[in-house]
């Protein structure tokens, strides 16, 4: 009877022992492979094309039909225009960093394409009056990094 | 005759807040403990500190806008959630997607699952103890397919990317290889799992007969997922209830015996290699088509409720929306499987030592964005 | 009586000894983030020096620079004394290491009991860090750390006296000189004292999977939280040179020492150091841990009595 219960505790020891060198055997495994990881901020991965950063806007294809600004979940964009006979001229397009949730949306309903999605990430800021932006201004990006697309 | 006495020694439990703020409670859950020496014998979950008012902001948003919100409920599995209210919408105004719409939106939802499970499996395998090295193969792994995802939709969290009518835009030119890359290169890694963590004697002596649910008391408690199927309970929405194209697609649903931590943990590594085989069935009969059925962007449905129920990594994630034939949902209720999962949790850990609740914890995957709202 | 030779000679090499036990804990710790990161698919540090050799210096000023803050109600001369019983009797260690043929600072004639009585005055460093914090969770993980270490000694020690025994002396250089023909490791009975060593020194240095003591914030607090900047630092010091100390008497055992052909004996020591360190270092980040009662109860009830087993298979041999 003991000898039997040594026996099954010999045999439960030698699998739990060969379970344990099974799994030193996977980590060594990956000593020798090479790294998967980036040095940051020398190394960078570049964005696929469809990604969704800081939006954009090309002033001069917008035709102020306000779709992006109902369209927004969270309300971040703030468009007013001035009304020239029957014609309609960007006055202000605010963007609030804070509130924005990158979802893409107002890109999707854009018609013309005015309103697009770059690929800026990197948007830490010390002072948090640089997050309302006001979208009309070309030189707004200039001083946070543009990743170059895929 | 003398006698000797021993004067009883004066016990007492005391408290232990296992705070929100901890390394190993996902996200902020606080555990109120009361203990008795090592011995728990009392466990009161709080929860709320994510409590972001999902709900009631659903009440001022058309159903379209509502649909990032929905990302952040569980963010780990965004296109599950997506999917779940998205079907729920469609029920109410009785629209039908087409094919292709139905497969990308089966492709998307598989490989999100896979994601998830693969945080479960690393976070338990690091509150183990084991201390970093499963958690970062699982987050290399993930990284492909959130690579994948970057592609197709833009964003690596929050994909907002399934819509009404079906989804935001096609697959772009290119991801089938890349997913068929994918799944070459997944499957000898859940091999290496198994190697690592499922058989190593040390896990098992930590999780096998840990925190066994029966039967009944998952039932009675409304625990979904995973977790029920741990304990012998054969309910999986995709075979039971089938919705989109599951029914066109071989796979099994792997079921535990005793419902132990071990058993949860193993049937998502099973789940994980499930997945994989739907997704390659998938990927081989994508039909051609539109991704998506034209709709307007502001839907009025009749006045009416529909409750639609789809299965999420962690459980059945249920969508209950009333309309009031106005733009906005009238009510929108969300049935969260980790709120059911966890309160069964003060049933399990009675009498369970201190080191173990952590392991208990771990094995239900819990997340409290889905909880709290 | 010592002569001034003997004594300037004792003085030199155990001044060199000092020097290598620094540069060596900085080292060991640079080569476990490295070892940990390449098992992890990643790279580790990478910027201060070539692949980060200095991220140790660049830490230690960091540490050095840290405000020294002491727990309310703490028993100051307790709580101040722990960091020195963790790190001392590691460095007392060192007297007896052979590197080399003549490189030893003492070979006293007792070095396996000297090693075994001064590594065991390290309980009182963590039992006394646990008690002085003022803290019960760290009383908790400090009474818990005692009884861990105490309880693997007994396997430890009854490993190194099979050693002793086929060696037939205490003596540390002697030891290695009776592995001339080959390495003890070759005999079936010392291939199982050095697995029950092995194991029982992991326990010892408290790492995974035995590392209750440090890990125990899972949910209390280790035994080490109260302590800030260089006092923290001599903790983990402590930590890496008792690593190293376990790996070079694991050496000395069962590898052979300095024995080599063609290598000066130093590098064969140092290599094979390095080598049992690395083994351990992979058994880290490989495994998840323990739980108290089951790390207690596989002392007790596998490890003592297989090396109690193996100990009466040596006499049995060696009468023979």
């Amino acid at each position: 009877m003991a000898v039997i219960k040594m026996i099954k505790h010999t045999k439960n020891f030698v699998i739990g022992a060969w379970s344990l060198i099974k799994g030193l055997a996977v980590t060594m495994k990956y000593v020798f492979r090479p790294a998967v990881t980036l040095q940051y901020p020398t190394e960078k991965q570049p964005m696929s094309e469809r990604f969704r950063g800081l939006v954009g806007l090309h002033p001069e294809k917008c035709i102020v039909c306000y779709q992006c600004m109902k369209m927004c979940p969270t309300a971040c964009l703030a468009i007013t225009h001035k009304q020239e006979d029957k014609k309609k001229t960007l006055e202000t397009f605010k963007y609030n960093m804070e509130l924005c949730c990158f979802c893409g949306m107002c890109a999707q309903v854009c018609p013309t394409g005015a309103i697009v999605m770059t690929d800026i990430y990197e948007i830490s800021v010390y002072d948090r009056k640089k997050l309302d932006i006001n979208l009309l201004d070309a030189k707004k990006y200039d001083e946070w990094t543009h990743t170059s697309v895929k | 005759m003398d006698t000797t006495r021993t004067k009883d020694i004066y016990t007492e439990e005391f408290l232990i807040n296992m705070g929100p703020q901890h390394p190993s409670t996902h996200g902020v859950l606080s555990l109120e403990l009361k203990l008795d020496g090592e011995i728990i014998r009392e466990c009161t979950p709080h929860i709320g500190y994510l409590h972001r008012s999902m709900e009631k902001i659903a009440e001022n948003r058309t159903y379209t806008q509502f649909i990032p919100f929905t990302d952040r409920l569980d963010y780990v599995a965004s296109m599950n959630n997506n999917l779940g209210y998205v079907m729920a919408v469609e029920k109410l105004l009785n629209l039908e997607v087409s094919e292709r719409a139905k497969y990308i939106r089966v492709i998307v939802a598989e490989l999100n699952r896979i994601a998830s499970h693969l945080i479960a499996v690393g976070t338990f395998a690091q509150d183990l103890g084991a201390f970093a090295t499963p958690l970062f193969y699982c987050f290399r792994e993930r990284e492909k397919i959130i690579d994948i995802f970057d592609r197709i939709c833009g964003n690596r969290l929050t994909y907002n990317y399934i819509r009404i009518g079906g989804v935001q835009f096609d697959l772009p030119k290119g991801i089938d290889e890349k997913i068929k890359e994918f799944i070459k290169y997944m499957r000898p890694k859940v091999d290496d799992y198994d190697n690592l963590l499922t058989y190593n004697a040390i896990f098992l002596a930590r999780s096998k007969n840990i925190g066994v649910l029966p039967k009944d008391l998952a039932i009675n408690y409304s625990v979904t997922g995973p977790s029920l199927r741990a304990s012998g309970v054969k309910w999986d929405l995709r075979k039971d209830e089938p919705y989109l194209v599951y029914n066109k697609f071989e796979f099994d649903i792997p079921i535990g015996e005793n419902g132990d931590s071990w058993d949860r943990y193993k049937i998502r590594i099973e789940e994980i290699r499930q997945s994989l085989r739907i997704v390659e069935q998938a990927i081989d009969a994508l039909p051609g088509g539109e991704p998506a059925v034209k709709v307007g962007r502001i839907h009025k449905p009749a006045p009416s409720e529909a409750y639609f129920r789809t299965e999420n990594p962690r459980g059945e994630l249920g969508f209950y929306i009333v309309s009031d034939g106005s733009m906005y949902p009238y009510r929108l209720k969300i049935r969260a499987p980790s709120f059911s999962n966890l309160a069964v949790l003060p049933e399990l850990v009675k009498g369970v030592k201190i080191a173990d609740i952590v392991c208990v914890l771990g094995s239900f995957d819990v997340l409290m964005g889905e909880i709290d709202r | 009586m010592l002569s001034i030779l003997d004594f300037i000679w004792v003085l030199i090499i155990g001044l060199i000894v000092l020097g290598f036990i620094a540069v060596s804990a900085m080292f060991l710790i640079w080569w476990e983030r490295k070892v940990s990161a390449h098992i992890q698919s990643r790279l580790g540090p990478m910027r201060v020096g070539w692949h980060g050799v200095l991220q140790s210096v660049a830490d230690t000023i960091k540490l050095l620079l840290k405000e020294n803050i002491i727990p309310a109600g703490a028993d100051k001369l307790v709580w101040w004394l722990a960091p020195f019983f963790a790190v001392v009797p590691s460095v007392m260690a060192f007297v007896v290491i052979p590197f080399g043929k003549n490189l030893i600072v003492k070979d006293l004639n007792v070095g396996i009991l000297y090693i075994m009585a001064v590594s065991s005055v390290c309980v009182l460093g963590i039992f006394m860090a646990g008690w002085g914090s003022n803290n019960k969770y760290s009383l908790l993980g400090g009474m818990r750390a005692a009884a861990q270490i105490i309880s693997y000694e007994l396997p430890l020690i009854l490993s190194m006296i099979i050693v002793s025994m086929q060696a037939n002396s205490l003596s540390m250089q002697k030891i290695v000189a009776a592995q001339s023909g080959h390495w003890n490791i070759l005999h079936p009975n010392m291939m199982l004292a050095f697995i029950v060593y092995i194991i029982s020194a992991t326990a010892e240095v408290n790492r995974v999977p035995f590392d209750i003591p440090e890990a125990e914030s899972e949910l209390v607090a280790g035994f080490h939280t109260e302590y800030s900047g260089m006092k923290f630092a001599m903790f983990f010091i402590g930590e890496y040179t008792n690593l190293f100390i376990v790996s070079a008497v694991a050496t000395t055992l069962f590898f052979g020492g300095w024995l080599g052909p063609i290598l000066p004996p130093v590098v064969w020591f140092l290599g094979k150091t390095y080598g049992i360190v690395f083994i351990l270092m992979w058994v880290r980040w490989t495994f998840p841990r323990l739980r108290v009662d089951q790390l207690m109860g596989f002392a007790w009830k596998v490890l003592t009595p297989v090396s109690l087993f193996n100990l009466a298979i040596t006499g049995w041999l060696l009468l023979k």
